[in-house]
């Protein structure tokens, strides 16, 4: 079992009537409520919570790309990716990835992979995704009616890039190049293993078991309604004779401390601050016509896997959120005990855990982090030992594999 | 009212196909919210042979996968036209469909007697931005496309599923009815988007004076989706038109005026 701490990089200082004030938090969150000081403290802030689970002990560290938002402040992941090859050693740097449609040329991706790759000593996760609608069609104006198309030529044009030994010339719906040819090519041979996040569309599971990708299930709905999306994946993957938990993960907000009573008082309103200000997004901008496929409109899985741009949704509070399952948190016995039955339930043999969630401030994360990473993790991490034929096929080469005491193995 | 399927380019394309009345042919392009036999074009009919077709991707239509943007749609439509037999004749496109008129126009203006552009699209002036369409809440939509938010159209557009979204169980009989219009609206819409996403501005401008035949332009008064703004910005550029603004009308106007839009399109073609 592999255990990442992923971040968001979340814009922490959002005023209290964000939610009544302004309908989104994407695309026309108000500019006038950015203030780069505060950016300043959270970007190294951010970094230094990274480096600290690594650390602390954890396999590997997560960023992902945004764009025009408040929920993530990264819209190029590949910036924080670099810092973390320097300032770490041996975790994966797992970049969660880069939305590959909206790159022309898209061996853009391709170069600046193989390059964070060549820093780090072979540490690189590369995460291919669509990206959310928000992000892709109203942030960086792509049309949705295409951008599926895109990305999949996108994706067959960058792992050629990755792995071809000659010269070739590349002549795409989207993109024609007469020499394709970039230098440096990954260190990871034949190229670093390739993460899909998915949120729900159903030609994603069928996809990743073809390609022998790792798929990752990035919801905020918890690990209750994570069992639907999940269950597809799997249904797909045991018809290919694919049983394996490693090519699976999953997202999870965890927070740990001494008692129940503890836990809510500490993270209680960064919890709230997230699922109420973070996910509050424009209903429009959360699904472009076309965006979903025509197919996953009709399983009808859109509605109940999507966690932004859900119009009217009520606001939550810590308690509601504890029992759906959206957030865990408790003891490290109690949160142990919980991630356990999700990864055994879900099947899964990468969990992305996110310690620092909304409004939390730094020295909570940090608090978060340390205790997730030393009194949690090293529990979980011998699940998957009995079975010899489950090995992590999707763990990068440069990347350190640890055993339950966090030592090299 | 007659509807047929037509093959186009060997079968390339099937497209639905809606004609009645007698006389001088008249070719209607309907807008982003698709093609009904309405009192409009009914009452066009009364003195004209009224050609609608369906464009691809719209309902039945078929092929639109095979078409990329604006280009493509052109030679889509010359094909249609050559397939239909029609030369010499009228042409009215309304929002999209207007849009798509001028394009023609531009391309082969000695096919096109008289050209009527009921609020078309196409053009992009910053001052009066075409409104979001494709990620305003239906009730705003509604606003925008009707001036009578009390009429039955109106109603309908502003209580359409996409308000029910979020809590959609497909085993029902509204689950089913919620997705059926997501499917269609997904469709229909990210057809429109491959030539007005994000923008609709696919270079009309640079092309718009070559219609040097008599043109039309209609436009509701109170359009919410293109404002009547842009009646002006397309009068600046045509060589030989006049502009009609419709009281009491907004983006949908030959919906909620179409008698007197009706008569404006009649007379104005019939002027041979």
């Amino acid at each position: 079992m592999k255990l990442e701490m992923f971040h968001l990089a979340p814009y922490r200082g959002l005023p209290d009537d964000f939610r009544e004030k302004y309908r989104s938090v994407w695309v026309d969150v108000p500019s006038h409520l950015f203030d780069p000081e505060k950016a300043h403290e959270y970007y190294n802030q951010t970094l230094d919570e990274l480096v600290y689970a690594a650390e602390m002990g954890y396999d590997g560290i997560c960023v992902n790309e945004h764009h025009q938002n408040a929920y993530g402040l990264m819209p190029s992941p590949n910036l924080m990716a670099a810092a973390m090859a320097r300032q770490t050693k041996d975790v994966a740097i797992i970049v969660m990835g880069n939305s590959i449609a909206l790159y022309d040329p898209p061996i853009r991706v391709a170069e600046e992979m193989a390059m964070l790759d060549c820093i780090s000593g072979g540490r690189l996760v590369a995460g291919l995704p669509v990206g959310t609608s928000m992000d892709t069609t109203f942030a960086y104006g792509v049309n949705p009616s295409i951008i599926r198309e895109k990305h999949a030529e996108a994706e067959e044009l960058i792992l050629r890039a990755w792995t071809e030994d000659e010269i070739f010339s590349f002549d795409g719906k989207y993109t024609q190049l007469r020499y394709v040819n970039i230098w440096p090519k990954p260190m990871q041979k034949p190229h670093p293993p390739v993460w899909v996040p998915g949120a729900g569309s159903i030609e994603t599971w069928q996809q990743t078991v073809d390609k022998g990708f790792l798929y990752a299930y990035l919801s905020y709905s918890g690990f209750k309604r994570g069992q639907k999306v999940m269950g597809g994946f799997w249904k797909n993957a045991h018809a290919a004779g694919v049983d394996n938990p490693y090519q699976a993960g999953f997202l999870q907000l965890v927070c740990v401390g001494d008692s129940e009573q503890e836990v809510a008082d500490k993270y209680g309103p960064h919890i709230e601050y997230f699922f109420n200000k973070m996910l509050h997004v424009y209903a429009g901008f959360a699904d472009a016509p076309g965006y979903r496929t025509i197919e996953t409109i009709k399983a009808g899985l859109m509605a109940q896997t999507s966690s932004f741009g859900r119009p009217g949704a009520e606001v939550a509070s810590f308690e509601q959120l504890k029992e759906q399952g959206n957030v865990i948190a408790g003891t490290p016995k109690q949160v142990t005990e919980q991630l356990e039955y999700v990864i055994k339930d879900l099947h899964i043999g990468h969990l992305m855990i996110l310690n620092q969630v909304g409004s939390m401030p730094h020295e909570l994360a940090l608090e978060n982090i340390k205790r997730t990473a030393t009194e949690v993790v090293p529990n979980l991490r011998h699940i998957w030992n009995d079975n010899p034929e489950y090995t992590d096929d999707w763990w990068p080469s440069g990347a350190l594999v640890r055993d339950g005491a966090g030592a090299a193995v | 009212m007659k509807e047929s399927s037509l093959p186009v380019r060997n079968g390339q394309f099937n497209v639905d196909i809606l004609q009645s009345g007698d006389g001088l042919p008249l070719l209607f392009l309907h807008g982003i919210g698709g093609l009904q036999w309405d009192p409009f074009l009914e009452r066009l009919a009364s003195s004209h042979r009224v050609i609608a077709p369906r464009m691809p991707g719209f309902g039945g239509s078929t092929g639109s996968e095979t078409l990329s943007d604006i280009h493509d749609l052109v030679y889509f439509y010359l094909d249609l036209l050559d397939a239909l037999d029609l030369r010499d004749f009228g042409i009215v496109g309304h929002s999209l469909g207007g849009m798509i008129a001028a394009e023609l126009a531009a391309v082969q203006p000695e096919r096109f007697t008289k050209v009527v552009l009921i609020a078309p699209l196409g053009l992009w002036d910053p001052e009066h931005p075409v409104l979001d369409f494709f990620s305003v809440a239906p009730a705003e939509l509604s606003q925008a496309m009707y001036f009578d938010q009390k009429s039955e159209a109106a109603k309908a557009l502003a209580s359409t599923p996409q308000a029910k979204l979020p809590e959609v169980d497909p085993d029902t009989e509204e689950g089913k009815a919620v997705i059926d219009f997501y499917v269609e609206r997904a469709k229909s819409m990210s057809t429109a988007a491959k030539y007005l996403w994000p923008i609709p501005n696919k270079g009309l401008s640079k092309r718009l004076h070559r219609l040097t035949q008599q043109t039309l332009l209609i436009w509701g008064a109170d359009d919410g989706i293109c404002p009547p703004a842009y009646g002006i910005d397309f009068m600046d550029t045509l060589p030989n038109a006049t502009l009609h603004l419709v009281p009491e009308a907004a983006h949908m106007v030959c919906v909620e005026q179409p008698d007197a839009v009706a008569e404006l399109v009649a007379g104005f073609v019939g002027e041979a």
